[in-house]
């Protein structure tokens, strides 16, 4: 009870400090003299119209079921009914329509593994890597099913956002290892890895995206025996991880060059091992240092995915436009468009919060 | 040694041929394949594509395109849900037959020279004709390409739709300006906000965009020229002349059956009844059709019990019966003007 009441009034403090600031920038900002005024006037009435001409359409005027979808030949704001029938098909692509409980729960598995992963309690090496491959895996076993005893559903019927997901969580699991190893075999004593390495990242990195997957999922066949060719899905992926590790290891780069060496010899000094101090010195480090070029690197990752559309993957894109390119759903491309928009912008707005998070933690503990 | 060899390697190719000849009528080895993984792999489309290749609310594949692959799915395996669709772009699909993706490309894809030959395939018989055509604004009261003196039209670059219209202008001695957008859909915006008097296109397409994306139908209109005329053909890979009849003749056999009138309501009547030889050598009443081709004697049966005769197929997903409504035009049968024919069952 107590609490309850403590918290409400902490509530309204901060609602009154809110309006207090928000009256202050008024008097002095926004209608300090008369040309601010009519400046701020203009901008507020430009900025209330755009908003009101999107809530009209969006919400106002929307037509939502799409039992009521005759209406949406009148009216004049959105028609929704599109995304009440397809919704399904944007989710889940062509995956079999009576299964549909695999994909939820396996996009609910991975959603909450990543969820699970801001918890600061999970920060550790073995429980973060533990938490994920048993997050992936299940999401897989429950996509693909035949190992849990459940019909199988193979990856060429896999579709949607949950393919989206897929792809993007498997990219970054392997890729992020994957980058970690090529930044350290750059900075490797040997030449012949050192060399190597950078030699990779520079052939990697010079070839477009969409080349690299079109290689991996087109060529290889033709190239490859029969038994080294496997899914081609897989094949993406491991192409796609290469493609963002070798950015990731100079993401990786950029902060070991931000230790001093002094570090590394004070290490030495103590008699500590390679990866003694690799991993008690230098890559808390330079984990903090490389943060925000890697929530960029995951960020950009996430959005590239659609890129798969080109090679014939039914990602979140391409069964959005399925779900508008048939006869009686086609008027309604915006509405499709503007909820895959939506789809995107809750989860790349939630990865770079998360981002920002982890940054004023990651703050707090060099002070 | 090389003299030597060459009348050797001749001859030996020579009884390898004359015993292939020997050999029962359609062994291929294509068809082989698809018997023993029973599944037949199509190319289907990442995302949709008007009336050809779409997806229902079901989450199910659906469209002319996907009508065909059933059907001679149906008619090697005797089922049309052992049909898997591989989701296929554009730029892959001949790729991926090559690399044994797919087994056959049925996706609104035109027979050119380039492919049949340069790339190694080879083509069914058409089963649907369309053109490069012009679509313009009622209000303008143009009706064909001659009226469209002064005026600008638009198309997507790089498309064989620029240049035909540029010959035909040309030829016409009609001045115009021609205004090329990366996207069709950015082509469409343009001609709505009224940046251009008439939009060229794949005629199927214009007709589509017409009749379910720009209003009232009739505010646009089609003009009458028909710049091209591409036949749409299912492609293969070379080299197995076997796998070409079965498609070939699973195309005669739902143009056989519109012909005499045999559709899936009736399929099973008429088999038991035939009106006249055809249908009776057809429906396997009479044996035969079966043996020819190494399949069994209710193939086309089984075929248009599945999707129906070849009218059926159209009206469902282009003609009256879908959002579409377009007229059967040059894809109606020889016997009502239009160019589709099956071959003779003898």
């Amino acid at each position: 009870m107590s609490t309850r009441t403590h918290s409400a009034l902490a509530h309204k403090s901060t609602f009154n400090v809110i309006t207090k600031r928000l009256l202050h920038f008024l008097k002095t900002r926004a209608f300090f003299s008369k040309t601010d005024s009519i400046i701020s006037l203009c901008f507020f009435t430009a900025l209330f119209v755009i908003i009101y001409t999107i809530l009209s359409w969006a919400i106002f005027d929307a037509v939502w079921t799409k039992e009521n979808v005759a209406q949406c030949q009148d009216a004049v704001g959105a028609c929704w009914s599109v995304i009440d029938a397809r919704y399904r098909l944007i989710m889940f692509g062509l995956y079999p329509y009576d299964l549909h409980w695999r994909p939820s729960l396996a996009c609910l598995t991975i959603v909450s593994t990543i969820i699970l992963s801001c918890l600061p309690k999970l920060w550790e090496a073995k429980r973060l890597s533990l938490l994920w491959l048993v997050g992936f895996t299940t999401f897989f076993l429950l996509m693909e099913g035949s190992l849990l005893g459940l019909k199988q559903v193979t990856t060429d019927q896999w579709g949607g956002l949950a393919l989206t997901l897929f792809l993007f969580a498997s990219v970054v699991l392997v890729g992020m290892p994957m980058g970690l190893g090529l930044a350290l075999a750059r900075r490797s004593k040997l030449p012949l890895i050192r060399y190597g390495a950078s030699i990779f990242i520079d052939l990697i990195r010079s070839l477009p995206l969409l080349t690299t997957l079109f290689i991996a999922a087109v060529v290889m066949p033709i190239v490859l025996p029969d038994w080294m060719t496997g899914d081609k899905i897989w094949r993406v992926i491991i192409a796609f991880s290469l493609f963002f590790a070798c950015y990731q290891a100079e993401v990786f780069r950029g902060g070991f060059q931000a230790i001093p060496k002094g570090q590394f010899e004070a290490g030495d000094a103590l008699g500590l091992s390679y990866f003694q101090i690799l991993s008690h010195i230098i890559m808390p480090q330079v984990f903090r240092h490389s943060l925000p070029g890697t929530i960029n690197m995951v960020v950009i990752t996430f959005k590239e995915t659609a890129i798969v559309i080109i090679i014939g993957f039914f990602d979140v894109l391409a069964s959005a436009n399925a779900a508008f390119g048939s006869g009686e759903w086609a008027p309604y491309y915006m509405e499709v468009y503007a909820f895959v928009a939506l789809i995107y912008w809750s989860f790349i707005f939630s990865l770079s919060q998360y981002g920002a998070y982890l940054k004023k933690r990651m703050r707090i503990a060099i002070h | 040694m090389v003299k030597i060899l060459k009348p050797v390697l001749t001859t030996a190719v020579a009884i390898c041929s004359i015993s292939a000849t020997q050999m029962s009528f359609a062994e291929s080895p294509t068809v082989k394949t698809i018997q023993d993984r029973d599944t037949m792999l199509c190319s289907g489309h990442n995302g949709s594509y008007f009336g050809f290749v779409e997806v229902n609310d079901k989450n199910e594949w659906k469209g002319l395109d996907i009508d065909i692959c059933h059907a001679v799915t149906t008619a090697i395996l005797g089922d049309p849900s052992k049909a898997k669709i591989i989701p296929l772009s554009w730029a892959q699909r001949f790729p991926a037959l090559q690399s044994g993706d797919v087994d056959i490309i049925i996706k609104a894809t035109g027979w050119t020279m380039g492919r049949d030959t340069e790339l190694g395939l080879q083509f069914s018989m058409p089963y649907f004709f369309g053109g490069t055509q012009m679509m313009a604004k009622a209000e303008l009261g143009v009706t064909e390409a001659k009226d469209l003196e002064g005026g600008t039209i638009c198309v997507e670059a790089g498309t064989t739709n620029e240049r035909l219209i540029a010959d035909k202008m040309a030829t016409l001695g009609v001045d115009y300006n021609i205004v090329s957008y990366e996207k069709n859909s950015e082509v469409m915006a343009a001609y709505q906000s009224g940046r251009c008097d008439a939009f060229g296109g794949w005629g199927p397409s214009l007709a589509v965009l017409r009749s379910s994306q720009m209003g009232n139908p009739n505010d646009n209109v089609i003009l009458s020229d028909t710049l091209s005329n591409e036949p749409i053909a299912a492609a293969m890979r070379q080299g197995d002349e076997g796998f070409v009849d079965t498609v070939n003749w699973t195309l005669a056999a739902l143009l056989l059956a519109e012909e005499h009138g045999i559709t899936q309501a009736n399929v099973d009547d008429m088999a038991a009844n035939p009106t006249n030889p055809t249908v009776a050598r057809l429906l396997g009443s009479t044996p035969g059709i079966g043996e020819r081709l190494n399949l069994r004697e209710t193939w086309a049966k089984d075929v248009i019990k599945a999707v129906g005769n070849f009218s059926e197929i159209y009206e469902r997903n282009l003609g009256m019966n879908s959002p579409y409504k377009l007229e059967r035009g040059l894809n109606n049968l020889w016997s009502h003007g239009g160019l589709l024919y099956a071959p003779i069952l003898d």
